[in-house]
């Protein structure tokens, strides 16, 4: 086959059974519940697609782990003690780790801290960084001009090295943390937002809205918003992917809610030195419940960005 | 292209500002008492207000921020308040190493990434595409403390292959070093397989949609002439933009990678700024970073520039 | 459908350039095939040109892409053959079809600008059709020169070293022209290949054409949406519906003496042969376009067609050849009633409001000007205008691009404010010159109707909400009552209450320009501005907004400003022309006038570019050289470099003054009028 032309847009709406537009005096209306349609189309889309199913399944084996915690768990996280470092077995499926502690209750256990931090900051980011968007892109100009060049300036940097530097001097509660991360998302939502608005700012019903006398406000919030949600949600979704990316990295680095809170990140970074020793388990069982999640939420946005484009 | 080199520049100098300005702030005005935070809940409060002195962190704001300014463009950020040596000698070794580790690095991730990106973008919508925009979705989620743990799990524990400690011995020459550092390297190299695989499939994607790729067509090229002269060109344009964007990210994002292996470079010396509260070295740390992401995202645009006529000749 | 579809005449394949043969094409859309092309047939000669037409998704791009077995990637030829020169491409190996496009068939894109490589030399692309020839590096380069020369390009050398985007769009056309015409192709397909250039640099483009045509003996297929393009250019048209070419025969014939309901209805919706609003009201097709891979099993038109009887519904219509020359044929079961077709209602004349003397200029604009600053550079897009309105007037503005029309528009509603100095005056008081400053009353007052409904309705809002949100701020009745108002409105629009309800994603282009054009009305407003209100639209549908909004000017006094790049439609509706250059008025007059001359050289230009249907011949005036750009105008009269009626010594020195041809008609030219008179008289610039 030949190397694709553009498909043809898709045809604005027919039903599937390809009956005839009703008739009107010129023109017609094609399909009343075809919006309706339309949005049943696009979940159907999305529900189709593999990847959503697995990244849906496993994000809710971590909802019901973060739900009921200890109560799921086979031992106490904590508390409970047996031999040091067994390896996996029946009685431990993922072992014991160096003060005798169940991996698997611990990584059950640590599902809860990441899943409470990560999407709250995430949206809290969001919603930020969709306010700043939304400002730079419509009012623009020098405001900006000047907001622009301070975006850049964070976004210059890797979100982990500022939240170090930040957790430092602030101290590293799960508050702080949060609000670290959240700020830090605030600009890269940003951009994202201002590109969306700048490409709807220029469009004729902006421009009818302020012929009729709308405030900036008004078309902002009520006329450009609900034509960015798309791009909007997908960052979103994002996000949640990157703030769990981040939270299990500054904990691993130490810089994460103290010990001995069973996080994932935590876990790993109490584990790692025994790799040379071919105590793998302590290490690898976290490592693969962040793993898993960050790409289950990974899978999910994707598919949700596939379906959005698409449609 | 004069001017177009010019207000790149300009603009990479604000940047560079408003980051030292970020940091100050983020250092200094957010509430803490430095002295206090080093000393400990339990020294005196004359100790810490001596301590505080010493560091200069009593004097206004104000002062502290043109003693930073200076610090930024001199490039000089004083003395360490753990070891109280200068600060860069500790951080530009700490980079050389670094550099290391990330050259070997891009080395390996360019050439496979960009490849897998072409051969994705070619059978758009088949099996070979799906699984390698989801292996690249799967491995760039992933947190580079993560693939590091589970490749040195697999690879020099179960299988042998390569070192748990990355840190070569003194004096051991640069081939020498390729036991060492391959496998810290191929933990950040399958990390960033993932961004620049899809960037350039979408860039190769758009391209080869594009009206001037079904011009070459129609002329009777192959297939491969209209990749190779039309459309690679074209497409790559992103994918360079986000490599230039990953050397910054790659000097701070191997933090978690060397933690692992246990290799010091820049991200451990950070490590161990973050432990010790060393605010200057953090300082100088973080700062070099961002000179180097705006280095090489500068050279990116240069590239870019020299490979589209119109960003050079018209700026846009 | 398959069996029908007998090819037209005898068309010894051998001798044909291009036989399409029965072509059937789907696109796979969500998973389903969607018919586009029903078997369609046709045959060019060596040397012939044959154009198809019709409204958009009719299939003609798809006909001519699928020729070149170029199709999108969900994109297949399900039946049917293509032969060219004898050679079946639907059946060739890739090495072999290749071999084809590189010499024997070739093709010119819509977007010229678009269809070039921007990272490499004009030169560079060029050459490398020459190369696929088998032409040295050295051989291919002096091709490629020859080949610009060729196409009229007066300093190739330069030219080959530019990047594409450093050339006009003109010059980008002829550039792909010339790649087009490297391997002295045997087919050369033409998509819409002046859509998107200004009038007069589309006549050039049009004649450069028609010149090659005499040079070479390639058959040619156009593709053109544009009947008066294709009547110039072709000598054979095939009408498009659906999928299926309706009718067949030769240019003239088909467009004078349609045979066909569809080209009968297409035909008249247009306004042709100087027709005004205030003769007839123009004809409409009811109903819609139908979609791509809608289910039409016997006669495609069935659903629209006024003769449309059970045998249309259930046998699909027979070529029926017409005539006795074997050349011309119409697939209709009815073609011997078409004479009734002839009555179909709708002539009713729109009687034209006089401009109410008593109340001289609902609008008045005096020295407007507007300059845009960009980086350091003045760009003066509007030049010391002056404008007047009347009660009831239509002012159409007319003008390429850079022209400032737009700029004009926008700076009388306010969305961009004026310089200083300049006055815009609303029965007799100054505006604010930005919207936000003007009162609740002057926004109601004026409104806009925008070229493109799809961008310029909220498409997350409903129509419903649209309107009442419109009516709400732009009269302050609130609630229920605003509610009542917009049904009321609607209605008169022929919105039905369901239509309410929808979002505008849900509706057909027409439909959506009338949820604009009730938005536009919500508030009784004085003035409405067009901005080329139907250029987004098909022709059957162009015809009944245009309709609507001469009858909403009689029911409401509104005046409007009309601005388009359609001379046929401002004449229809326009009471007077102001025909606009580089940001100034050239020429002001009643419609009649403007048309009938004497004219600003440049309107002489303008009207003698527009490529008639109904054939009339004209004398081409010639520009030069390319529409300069507006941060840079010539001095003097900023239309001397391509005037052909230049006073050397003058033009080039001095701005010209405004001087009166007529009653109310303006031209700013030098030449005395009576010269104007005079020059005009007989064509003395050829083509």
């Amino acid at each position: 086959m030949e190397p694709a032309a553009p498909a043809p847009a898709s045809p604005p709406s027919t039903t599937d059974d390809g009956r005839p537009a009703v008739e009107v005096i010129v023109a017609g209306v094609q399909q009343a519940s075809e919006r309706k349609l339309a949005r049943r189309e696009n979940w159907r889309l999305i529900r189709r697609r593999p990847s959503f199913i697995i990244g849906v399944f496993i994000v809710l084996v971590w909802v019901v782990c973060a739900v009921l915690g200890s109560r799921l768990a086979p031992h106490d996280p904590l508390d409970f003690r047996a031999k040091v470092h067994l390896p996996p077995s029946a009685d431990f499926p993922f072992g014991t780790d160096k003060t005798g502690r169940d991996v698997l209750s611990r990584v059950i256990a640590g599902a809860r801290d990441v899943l409470k931090i990560a999407p709250a900051a995430a949206f809290l980011g969001g919603i930020f960084g969709v306010v700043l968007g939304m400002l730079m892109g419509y009012i623009g100009k020098r405001l900006d001009l000047v907001l622009s060049r301070i975006v850049e300036a964070f976004i210059a940097l890797p979100v982990l090295l500022l939240a170090l530097l930040a957790i430092v001097t602030l101290g590293n509660s799960a508050w702080v943390v949060l609000g670290v991360v959240a700020a830090l998302f605030t600009p890269i939502v940003a951009r994202t937002v201002r590109a969306a608005v700048m490409a709807e700012r220029d469009l004729d019903y902006v421009t009818s809205a302020k012929l009729r006398g709308e405030s900036s406000s008004f078309i902002m919030f009520r006329e450009i918003l609900p034509n960015v949600m798309g791009p909007i949600i997908v960052e979103l979704t994002v996000r949640i992917g990157y703030a769990v990316f981040t939270i299990s990295t500054l904990s691993f680095l130490g810089a994460g809610p103290p010990p001995p809170s069973p996080d994932w990140g935590a876990q790993v970074s109490e584990g790692y030195n025994s790799i040379a020793a071919g105590i793998w388990w302590t290490t690898f069982f976290p490592a693969a419940a962040i793993a898993s999640l960050v790409i289950a939420v990974n899978l999910i946005a994707d598919s949700v960005q596939s379906v959005l484009e698409a449609s | 292209m004069r001017r177009f080199l010019l207000k790149r520049l300009l603009s990479a100098i604000v940047t560079l500002w408003l980051l030292a300005t970020i940091v100050f702030l983020i250092v200094n005005v957010l509430p803490g008492d430095v002295g206090r935070q080093i000393l400990g809940p339990f020294a005196t409060q004359e100790s810490v207000a001596a301590y505080n002195e010493r560091l200069g962190t009593d004097r206004p704001l104000w002062q502290q921020y043109l003693t930073s300014m200076r610090r930024l463009f001199t490039f000089d950020f004083g003395d360490s308040y753990a070891t109280s040596s200068p600060v860069n000698d500790i951080i530009f070794p700490a980079l050389g190493r670094s550099a290391k580790l990330a050259v070997l690095a891009l080395i390996i991730t360019i050439p496979i990434s960009i490849l897998a990106g072409i051969i994705a973008a070619r059978r758009q919508d088949k099996f070979t595409d799906r699984a390698i925009v989801t292996a690249g979705l799967a491995t760039s989620s992933i947190p580079e403390f993560v693939s590091a743990a589970v490749l040195m799990s697999i690879f020099c524990v179960h299988w042998k292959i390569g070192k748990v400690f990355a840190n070569p011995p003194e004096g051991t020459s640069l081939l020498g070093q390729f036991p060492y550092l391959i496998m810290p390297a191929l933990a950040m190299a399958v990390t960033y397989f993932g961004y620049l695989a899809r960037m350039t499939r979408a860039g190769v994607i758009t391209a080869q949609n594009a009206d001037y790729a079904r011009t070459a067509t129609m002329k009777g090229l192959s297939r491969r002439a209209v990749m190779r002269r039309h459309v690679l060109r074209n497409a790559l344009a992103p994918t360079i933009t986000v490599i230039s964007v990953q050397i910054g990210y790659l000097m701070g994002g191997i933090i978690g990678v060397e933690k692992v292996f246990n290799y010091s470079g820049l991200g451990s010396t950070m490590i161990m700024a973050v432990g010790s509260k060393d605010i200057p070295v953090l300082q100088g740390a973080v700062l070099l970073v961002g000179v180097i992401y705006m280095v090489s995202t500068l050279l990116a645009d240069l590239l870019i520039a020299y490979l589209n006529p119109r960003v050079r000749l018209e700026g846009v | 459908m398959t069996d029908l579809a007998v090819p037209p005449a005898d068309s010894p394949s051998a001798t044909s350039a291009l036989e399409v043969d029965n072509l059937e094409v789907v696109y796979r859309v969500r998973g389903i095939d969607r018919v586009v092309l029903r078997g369609v047939s046709f045959t060019i000669a060596p040397g012939e040109a044959y154009g198809l037409v019709g409204e958009s998704g009719c299939g003609k791009s798809t006909t001519a892409y699928a020729a070149l077995r170029y199709l999108p990637r969900n994109g297949r030829i399900i039946g049917g053959r293509v032969l060219v020169g004898g050679l079946d491409v639907t059946a060739m190996s890739e090495s072999r079809l290749r071999q084809f496009r590189a010499r024997d068939a070739s093709m010119v894109y819509q977007d010229p600008a678009q269809a070039m490589n921007p990272t490499i030399r004009v030169g560079r692309q060029l050459i490398e059709s020459f190369t696929l020839l088998g032409q040295s590096n050295s051989q291919a380069s002096r091709s490629a020169i020859e080949a610009l020369r060729k196409v009229r390009i007066a300093d190739p050398e330069r030219v080959m070293d530019r990047y594409p985007f450093q050339l006009s769009g003109g010059m980008q056309q002829r550039v792909v022209i010339a790649m087009a015409l490297a391997c002295d192709p045997k087919l050369l397909v033409l998509d819409e290949p002046t859509t998107g250039l200004d009038a007069t640099v589309e006549a050039e483009v049009l004649d450069l054409v028609r010149t090659l045509r005499t040079e070479s003996d390639a058959a040619v297929l156009l593709i053109a949406h544009n009947l008066g393009i294709i009547r110039s250019l072709c000598d054979r048209v095939g009408v498009m519906y659906a999928g299926r070419i309706v009718e067949e025969g030769p240019s003239a014939e088909v467009f004078d003496h349609p045979q066909h309901p569809y080209t009968v209805g297409l035909l008249r919706s247009l306004p042709r042969r100087g027709v005004r609003k205030t003769e007839k009201a123009l004809d409409t097709i009811p109903g819609i376009l139908p979609l791509i891979g809608a289910d039409l099993p016997t006669c495609v038109f069935v659903d629209r067609c006024a003769l449309a009887d059970d045998t249309c519904r259930t046998v699909v219509p027979p070529v029926v050849p017409i005539g006795t020359d074997g050349n011309r044929y119409s697939r209709c079961h009815h073609v011997d009633r078409l004479a009734s077709l002839a009555e179909t209602p709708g002539h009713v004349a729109i009687s034209m409001l006089t401009p109410d003397e008593a109340h001289p200029g609902v609008l008045q604009l005096s020295h407007v000007s507007k300059t845009f600053h960009q980086r350091s550079t003045a760009i003066p897009a509007l030049v010391d205008v002056d404008l007047d309105l009347a009660a009831g007037e239509t002012l159409g503005i007319v003008g390429e691009s850079g022209s400032g029309k737009s700029t004009l528009a926008k700076t009388m509603l306010g969305i961009e404010s004026l310089d200083m100095g300049g006055r815009v005056a609303l029965d007799g008081h100054q505006l604010a010159a930005s919207t936000v400053d003007r009162s609740a009353d002057d926004k109601r007052s004026m409104q806009m109707i925008f070229q493109n409904p799809d961008s310029a309705l909220n498409r997350s809002w409903s129509v419903r909400r649209i309107l009442v949100r419109s009516v709400e701020k732009l009269t302050g009745i609130k609630g229920k009552e605003a509610n009542d108002r917009v049904e009321a409105l609607a209605a008169h629009l022929r919105l039905t209450p369901r239509h309410l309800d929808l979002r505008p994603r849900q509706l057909s282009g027409g439909l959506k320009q009338r949820v604009a054009i009730a938005r536009a009305f919500v508030g009784d407003p004085r003035i409405v501005v067009c901005d080329e209100p139907t250029s987004a639209l098909d022709v059957s549908v162009q015809a009944a907004i245009l309709n609507l909004l001469a009858d909403l000017q009689v029911e409401q006094q509104t005046s409007y400003v009309f601005i388009s790049h359609d001379m046929g439609v401002v004449r229809y509706l326009a009471d007077r022309i102001a025909v606009m250059y580089l940001g100034r008025i050239q020429e002001i007059g009643p419609t009649d006038e403007v048309f009938n001359g004497p004219n600003h050289p440049y309107t002489e230009a303008l009207l003698s570019a527009i490529p008639d249907v109904d054939g009339g011949v004209k004398a081409r005036i010639r520009l030069d050289g390319e529409i300069p750009s507006p941060a840079n105008p010539p001095s003097g009269c900023v239309f001397h470099p391509r005037c052909p009626r230049a006073i050397e010594g003058l033009c080039e020195t001095t701005e010209p003054p405004l001087q009166q041809a007529g009653s109310g008609h303006l031209i700013r030219c030098h030449i005395p009028v009576e010269q104007l008179v005079e020059l005009q008289r007989k064509p003395s610039v050829d083509a």
